[in-house]
């Protein structure tokens, strides 16, 4: 073509976005305010790279994720590397390999960037911020609980509004189809019907699961009402047992996070596919993402984990501004020790680099509120 | 069905009314009936076609109404600017978005999406099944695409939004895949359909978000159109 427009030097490659004053500091305040509450729970922290081996990264409960994954050659050993999606895999590898040797449970946090070949709808970010926590060791509802609660008190430090988590039990939906004995085309439809909540198309393809189904279908919503639908329903011992442990990590998430507004959806099984039992998806009123999202697997080795992986680049959407540092301005020939104190009492300070110029138009050209006039921060304009 | 009340809502739910997202044209008209029984009525200009207003109050002041095209109810319904919706399922195939639930079929707006040729090429040589690639022109580029492929076929597109029918007349492409009714339109340009790819009706759609952070409100919204619509199923099943 001879009609192509000049490269512009600030296009991006989709979905990758620089990110600005003051977002990218509220951000990395944001990570930091997740990582200290993680902390205090005593999950310690583990920084893994960001490019594995495709066959570590992708192995395990990591190859759920394969289809979403960068990948590139090393033109040293000429191995496929790939570009982790999602961190979880990587920490389960880690405890597997690394710390093997630690007692469980063994309490694990991390905060990076992930990457992803398209994001869910095919556009969108495709770098990605993750900050979780993994929980590798006991299986029991009070784990699943534990991850909930640290989740609500890191939204709830962040003053993020309107908090709700989606549990759910995917594995309850493909039991329920197991018993009913869909295999093959019938039951990729009737997964489908199912995940798009079309009813019509469950009634056709149900069989004599259908009545069911559709009623399991009608349950989400708040938590009470969905597990008094779920435990008036007829289910065969197998997929009993998973409703119960269902209602089990609601009854712990309640018991220890009194207040907590947590939704089920019985038949809901959408998410990293690598999860093995109860499921967790955070939202928050008027926010058209997800939070967050974790749930139960099963780690390299079969090890129970389970953990939740929040995202700072969304919290921060839904989160309000934090106040930021109040910049003062300091002129050619301020004393150090005037601006170490001002900073010392939270202030930004921004000095003159050259004596001359008009120290209060430089101070209103760099966005500065004060300026030091005689060892003293004053308003520009006001003084 | 349970419906909590909103006594049991610890966390107050955002004040601003829901959207409803409704199509132009042939559904709405389908649809003006079953809005009337769920007890939505928007605002007198609604109806008005010379109003150049987009959004609509309704007389439930927890309900706004917008008027968008058909193709773009799932568009605004899948980003969220619309909780609800109601769209074809053509367009729900068309676009597949994962973030759209479809909870209701509605039952109106019946028709199929199917593949029509001109009369004069039926049973020659050009059955589309012996060939590796066709040319389709359609208003569906994913579905035919997705269709031909199932079967082997790569499908080069024509996309049209209109006037379809004209393609293989004036030797755009073999074949279209179009919305068929009554098959008149067919009929009158000389085309025929050869084979139905699917039943079309009119679902009640939903924002998979809306519907996990206001359960309360939209749930009680899918139940009003549930109510409204259980009726007319009943006279159809005896009549």
């Amino acid at each position: 073509m001879t009609d192509d427009p000049p490269f512009n030097p600030a296009l991006l490659p989709a979905g990758f976005v620089d990110r600005l004053p003051p977002e990218a500091e509220a951000e990395a305040a944001g990570v930091e305010t997740l990582m200290r509450v993680f902390a205090a729970h005593g999950y310690d922290r583990v920084t893994p790279p960001l490019l594995e081996f495709e066959e570590t990264l992708l192995s395990g409960s990591g190859s759920a994720v394969a289809e979403q994954t960068f990948r590139l050659m090393d033109p040293d050993t000429r191995r496929m590397m790939a570009l982790r999606p999602d961190m979880t895999p990587q920490i389960a590898r880690i405890a597997a390999t690394r710390l093997p040797d630690v007692p469980r449970p063994l309490r694990l946090a991390y905060a990076g960037p992930c990457i992803l070949m398209a994001s869910n709808r095919g556009e969108g970010d495709r770098q990605i911020s993750q900050a979780g926590i993994e929980l590798i060791g006991p299986d029991r509802p009070e784990a699943d609980a534990e991850i909930v609660a640290i989740a609500a008190e890191c939204l709830a430090t962040l003053q993020v509004r309107g908090v709700s988590f989606d549990l759910t039990m995917p594995s309850l939906t493909t039991a329920l189809l197991d018993t009913g004995g869909f295999d093959g085309q019938v039951r990729g439809t009737l997964m489908r019907a199912l995940d798009r909540k079309d009813a019509a198309a469950v009634a056709r393809h149900g069989g004599e699961l259908a009545p069911v189904l559709i009623r399991l279908l009608h349950a989400a919503g708040p938590a009470r009402g969905a597990l008094a639908e779920l435990a008036a329903v007829d289910l065969p011992p197998a997929v009993r047992a998973l409703s119960e442990r269902l209602a089990a990590t609601v009854a712990a998430i309640e018991a220890r996070v009194p207040g907590i507004r947590l939704t089920v959806d019985p038949v809901e099984f959408r998410g990293w596919q690598y999860h093995t039992g109860v499921c967790v998806s955070v939202y928050a009123a008027g926010q058209r993402e997800e939070l967050g999202r974790g749930g139960r697997y099963l780690s390299n080795d079969d090890e129970p984990a389970c953990g939740l992986t929040l995202r700072p680049d969304i919290i921060l959407r839904a989160a309000p501004a934090l106040p930021s540092r109040v910049r003062v301005f300091l002129p050619w020939g301020t004393p150090a020790e005037t601006g170490a104190a001002l900073r010392a009492g939270g202030y930004a300070t921004v000095g003159a680099l050259a004596p001359d110029g008009d120290a209060r138009a430089e101070a209103v050209m760099l966005s500065c509120p004060l300026m030091v006039v005689d060892g003293q921060a004053v308003p520009v304009d006001g003084a | 069905m349970t419906v909590l009340s909103p006594a049991q809502n610890p966390v107050p739910e955002t004040d601003s009314p829901l959207v409803l997202a409704l199509p132009k044209g042939r559904i709405l008209k389908a649809a003006a009936p079953l809005l009337h029984t769920a007890g939505i009525v928007p605002g007198p200009d609604f109806n008005d076609e010379k109003s150049r207003l987009l959004r609509f109050e309704t007389n439930d002041p927890g309900v706004d109404v917008v008027r968008v095209r058909s193709f773009d109810v799932a568009t605004f319904v899948a980003f969220g600017g619309a909780q609800i919706g109601i769209c074809g399922a053509d367009v729900l195939m068309e676009f597949d978005y994962p973030e759209i639930y479809a909870p209701l079929d509605l039952g109106i707006g019946g028709c199929r999406i199917s593949i029509a040729q001109p009369r004069d090429r039926s049973g020659q040589e050009d059955n589309p099944n012996r060939l590796s690639q066709v040319r389709v022109a359609t208003k569906y580029p994913s579905i035919t695409r997705r269709h031909f492929a199932a079967r082997g076929i790569n499908a080069s597109i024509v996309h049209l939004h209109g006037a379809m029918e004209l393609a293989p007349v004036l030797d755009l492409s073999h074949l279209i895949v179009d919305l068929v009714d009554t098959g008149s339109t067919l009929r009158a340009n000389g085309l025929e359909e050869t084979h139905t790819i699917a039943h079309i009706t009119s679902r009640l759609i939903v924002n998979r978000t809306a519907l996990k952070t206001q359960p309360e409100r939209i749930t009680a919204l899918i139940n009003r159109f549930r109510t409204a619509l259980a009726p007319a199923q009943t006279r159809d099943q005896q009549s």
